[in-house]
């Protein structure tokens, strides 16, 4: 008798799968669960466990064939009954329970119902009632689509589905790491940072003889950010408006205290002082801190500051919660931490999540401003250009004059659905307004 | 610092207590023209005499109701249970009078029952209890439960300390087995802080006493396939540390409660229950209890070996975590 | 008329106390059909001779401590409790002494009171006991324990390892084993085949004793004894006192199972009219004196129902308060 392995769909809009590496080879021996093959779909590359223990018979899909969903890939032959136990290496007697507990206990049946582990006697469990096969399916099919109440609420925060994700757990289900790689890849950041980013230092690109165009495969990683970014485009009724902020008081300000940040371990950056000005202008005008669905404005109480990280192989937004919370110096502090453990991949599900405004740094190479694409399910991002000196006319009672001042552009863009053009300047009007006046506690 | 065996941790303990308090006295079974069953109160009557370590008739009764009783007067009595299994011949005394006596009545009553539990020894049924859920459900009542020789004085001292009744379950298996470093000067261990004995990412082990050394002894298995697992030593049951339990399943979000009393209404099903409650959001993968088979602890070695946990048993309900 | 030490005044106050038990019973009684008392109700009618006798032959002031059973309130009385506390504890009062968590005479610190209420469970409170005067004898006091059990709770464990624990060790204590005829339905040669309680005390080693229990003096002679051979340091003395149970197990109990010839000889033998008569043939007291003491018995219950009736019920959310030290609850 036969168990068929077919190739997973893993959600709606999925029609195909690539099967990328086979773990085994026909005569394999394999338990139920045991990673059998690597298949890459249009999410992250993952392994699909074996649905059956026995031996790997027959291989129908090689390394690098694509098939369409539920075709079966493989078989595998089991040995002697459908519930063999899956014998796990040095299992003492696998008598089923010694029998105590005859006293029939209204025993939630949530431990799987099959021959789970006799690693793990459970005398408490009656041999008498063998779970209905129709359970197990709704299991599966829970599984796969419930996964875990941590992994539901990193979901529910990230407004991701569930059954989008490439699961590598037991019946497919999406475990936290599934979903924390899955959310490291850029949502919908600017495409200025994703442009820079990647491939810091590229090679110079090789091309075979003859062969005018060289084809590479999509990344995983390459494909879902752009999904996204066309999706948020397409949800959203993009516009930027561009502000001229002159940021010399807090140049001052950082030529004045950031060498005492530093020897209280904290560099000094202009990312506190606008993460203020934000949080100043989001207070006023909370309809920038918002969210919307078909019918309503979800307006949120918490004031949760993205701020995005470039990193080596992409980008990523740590959330500074409750944002609003904290003084300039724990602003910086909070900001150097998230970002350098953003970069060694120290951050846990929470700080990736929950966020309701972000801000990012598209001046960073040197660029006048951007027009970022906005972080669904937000409504405006704030793109900050690189603070340079210009020469500007000072206007004073005494006449106009030239001054070097340091400037830098901001530019926001915004969900004009929910956001009009007057709310959006007015915010930024604000934001600017407390950059430039350096009224900021330290 | 020097090492200590478990067992002459507890001896210092009430040595230094005695000293240090006129009010504790000591009262059981043989405790003290012998020393103790296991000596554990071994020169205690040479130093304070008979009048403050008591030999008694065969009366778990007597020993708890008289210790409450003079507890009630003021007075700081150690009750030992000869095997903590002989403290069910004295349950009635203990949950119904010492218990309740400050809920009850507004009388303190801060006696210490003592007495050596657990398994691992073949000792048989009758020698091998963990009491820790027989008297959980019954409110006025401290226990703990130390691991280390460090604690187990530490322990000791804070609940002779401690104006409330408390349970102090000293376990037999790590009497000599256990040396660890303990300080000659004066220290408690408070009751309901955890500590962490192993700091780790992907799996959060929950436990105490001899099972303790099951744990590590999984989690240094579990290194080797690259799974950091985090050890928790509660140490104290009632009243126990669920900030650290919390704090461990948020930061892993996998969980083992593992225990050598039998699984079903053991005390792990609290602490289960505890952070389906108050961590749910936090689970990556259901809760899982390794304890004993819900049997009597069974004598001959094959049996005993099979009924209680180990090593293999945690490791299987790990791995299965791992891949859920 | 040999009053075995005790001068007119004080036997005058033994008459108050036994009238003081009487009238604050039939109290309760009245609180109780009138829906005021919360709970059971148990009567010593018949029974208040001993407790009051007993009781009177120790000294509080060397800190010794009675510990009553259901049917002792008498000895408690005797040993300071307040009426009005017993009605606030039959009334579930939240100033109660117990603050409305234990009933009736389940009350009493025995490092201030005198006296220490029981728990349920029969037979416990003789270990307790034991370890009271343990302590007292380790704080170099001279206090000696009177405790009662009856019939019925002399054949529990708990009282045999008490009493076997208290008599090895020697400690001061007289234990007054009452044999009032019935524990609830059951009849005293259905509990136990001695042919007196006093003969329990050859299974400890302690010294045993019989003696009428309606003769008020007989009582107290007894007992005097008995605390001053514990206080001497002679160890444990069973004094068996035999008596009867004038009414039901409680109230709910019409005892059926008494034969009524039995209560009527016993109604006949009633140590509270025995006494008075005593007082008032051998002139130690006039009816003046008695009709004094019984006017003011029912000022006092008067005047402790009044405090006991006008006193509140517990605050609903104190229940989760004064486990343990912490909270501090029992402190204020």
């Amino acid at each position: 008798m036969a168990t068929d392995v077919v190739m997973p769909q893993m959600g709606e809009s999925i029609a195909e799968g690539t099967v990328v590496k086979w773990l085994k080879k026909p005569g394999d021996k394999v338990e139920r669960d045991e990673p059998l093959l690597e298949i890459s779909t249009d999410k992250v590359d993952a392994e699909i466990p074996s649905p059956a223990a026995g031996t790997l018979s027959e291989i129908l899909a090689q390394e690098g064939q694509t098939v369409t969903v539920n075709s079966v890939i493989a078989r595998i032959a089991v040995e002697g009954e459908a519930a063999a136990p899956s014998a796990p290496a040095p299992a003492p007697p696998p008598k089923p329970e010694p029998a105590p507990a005859p006293t029939p206990e209204p025993q939630a049946p949530a431990p799987p119902p099959q021959p789970r582990n006799p690693e793990t006697p459970q005398p408490t469990q009656h041999p008498s009632t063998p779970a209905p096969e129709h359970p197990i399916d709704d299991l599966e099919e829970r599984r796969r689509t419930k996964s875990s109440p941590l992994v539901r609420k990193i979901a529910k925060e990230n407004d991701v589905d569930i059954s989008q994700i490439k699961g590598s757990g037991i019946s497919g289900r999406v475990t936290k790491n599934d979903i924390l790689d899955f959310l490291q890849q850029p949502p919908a950041e600017q495409p200025v940072a994703a442009a820079a980013a990647p491939a810091p230092k590229a090679p110079a690109m090789q091309f075979a003889a003859g062969e005018s165009t060289r084809i590479e495969p999509l990344s995983v990683m390459r494909k879902k950010i752009a999904q996204h970014m066309v999706i948020s485009k397409q949800t959203s009724a993009h516009v930027t408006t561009v502000f001229e902020v002159d940021f010399t008081q807090i140049d001052k300000l950082r030529r004045q205290h950031k060498d005492n940040y530093a020897s209280r371990g904290v560099k000094l950056t202009y990312m506190p002082f606008i993460v203020q000005a934000v949080i100043a202008g989001l207070r006023e005008f909370p309809v920038l801190n918002a969210s919307m669905d078909e019918n309503n404005i979800l307006y949120h109480r918490d004031l949760n500051i993205g701020i995005a990280v470039a990193l080596d192989w992409g980008l990523i937004v740590p959330v500074l919660k409750q944002a609003d919370e904290k003084n300039t110096f724990g602003l910086a502090r909070s900001i150097n931490d998230l970002g350098e453990r953003a970069r060694t991949k120290k951050l846990s599900p929470d700080e990736v999540q929950g966020g309701t405004f972000t801000i990012t740094n598209p001046g960073i190479y040197g660029g006048l401003f951007g027009t970022p694409i906005i972080n669904q399910p937000q409504v405006a991002i704030l793109g900050v250009g690189g603070v340079k000196k210009r020469p500007v006319v000072v206007e004073t009672k005494d006449g106009d004059f030239i001054a070097i001042r340091s400037m830098c552009y901001l530019a926001l863009t915004f969900d004009h659905r929910l956001v009009d053009g007057a709310v959006a300047d007015q915010f930024m009007a604000r934001v600017r307004q407390l950059i430039e006046s350096g009224q900021f506690t330290m | 610092m020097p090492e200590t065996t478990y067992i002459d941790a507890i001896t210092q303990a009430m040595t230094e207590e005695m000293a240090r308090d006129e009010r504790v006295f000591l009262i059981g079974e043989d405790v003290g023209v012998y020393g103790g069953a296991f000596k554990t109160s071994y020169g205690l009557i040479d130093r304070y005499g008979p009048e403050r370590v008591i030999d008694t008739p065969i009366s778990e009764i007597a020993i708890i109701g008289a210790a409450s009783g003079a507890a009630i007067m003021g007075m700081r009595p150690i009750a030992e249970m000869q095997f903590i299994d002989f403290i069910t011949c004295g349950y009635d005394m203990l949950v119904n009078f010492a218990a309740v006596s400050r809920y009850l009545f507004g009388r303190a009553c801060p006696i210490v029952v003592r007495g050596p539990a657990g398994g691992g020894t073949h000792g048989g049924p009758y020698h091998s209890l963990n009491p820790e859920a027989m008297f959980m459900n019954r409110p006025g009542l401290k226990i703990v439960a130390p691991a280390t020789a460090y604690d187990a004085k530490g322990l000791l001292k804070a609940a002779i300390r401690d104006d409330d009744p408390v349970l102090y379950i000293e376990h037999k298996y790590l009497y000599r087995r256990i040396k660890d470093e303990v300080p000659a000067e004066d220290y408690i261990v408070s009751l309901g802080k955890a500590a962490i004995r192993r700091k780790g990412k992907d799996l959060t082990i929950i436990t105490w006493g001899a099972m303790l050394y099951v744990a590590l002894e999984a989690a240094a298995d579990l290194e080797k396939d690259g799974v950091s697992a985090e050890v928790i030593d509660l140490r104290s049951i009632i009243p126990f540390d669920e900030e650290a339990i919390l704090e461990s399943v948020a930061k892993t979000n996998r969980v083992i409660i593992l225990h050598e009393a039998p699984l079903t209404g053991g005390a792990g099903a609290e602490f289960a229950a505890r952070i389906a409650e108050k961590a749910f959001d936090y689970l990556d993968a259901p809760i899982k209890r390794v304890a004993a088979l819900d049997v009597p602890t069974p004598y001959s070695p094959p049996l005993e070996a099979f009924a209680l946990p180990n090593k293999d048993k945690v490791l299987a309900a790990a791995r299965e975590l791992l891949v859920y | 008329m040999e009053t075995h030490g005790l001068t007119r005044d004080q036997l005058l106050d033994i008459e108050y106390y036994l009238r003081l038990t009487r009238s604050l019973e039939e109290r309760v009684v009245a609180l109780f059909r009138q829906a005021k008392v919360i709970g059971g109700l148990y009567r010593s009618l018949g029974q208040e001779g001993e407790s009051v006798a007993a009781a009177y032959a120790l000294d509080y002031k060397q800190g010794d401590v009675v510990q009553p059973l259901i049917r002792n309130v008498g000895s408690i009385l005797v040993a300071g409790a307040k009426p009005a506390d017993i009605l606030r504890q039959y009334m579930a009062k939240g100033n109660s002494p117990t603050r409305g968590r234990e009933l009736n005479i389940h009350f009493g610190n025995p490092q201030t009171d005198g006296f220490i209420g029981q728990i349920s469970m029969l037979g416990d409170m003789i270990p307790v006991m034991a370890g009271i005067t343990l302590a007292g004898r380790m704080q170099k006091k001279k206090l000696v324990g009177l405790a009662f059990i009856g019939d019925g709770g002399s054949s529990t464990g708990a009282f045999w390892e008490g009493m076997n624990f208290a008599t090895v060790q020697r400690l001061p204590l007289v234990v007054i084993i009452e044999d009032n005829g019935y524990a609830y339905s059951t009849p005293t040669w259905k509990q136990s085949a001695v042919r007196t309680l006093a003969d329990k005390a050859y299974g400890f080693g302690c010294a045993g004793e019989t003696v009428d229990g309606n003769d008020v003096l007989a009582v107290y002679e007894a007992t005097k004894r008995a605390v001053e051979r514990a206080r001497g340091g002679g160890g444990v003395t069973l004094l068996e006192v035999k008596t009867f149970r004038i009414k039901g197990h409680a109230e709910h109990d019409n005892q059926a199972y008494v034969p009524k010839e039995l209560i009527e000889e016993w109604k006949a033998k009633d140590p509270v009219v025995r006494f008075e008569r005593l007082l008032l043939e051998n002139g130690f007291a006039t009816q003046d004196d008695i009709t004094a003491i019984e006017q003011r018995v029912k000022r006092e219950i008067d005047a402790a129902t009044d405090e006991a009736e006008g006193s509140p019920m517990p605050t609903p959310s104190d229940a989760a308060l004064g486990l343990f030290a912490g909270d501090g609850y029992w402190d204020a």
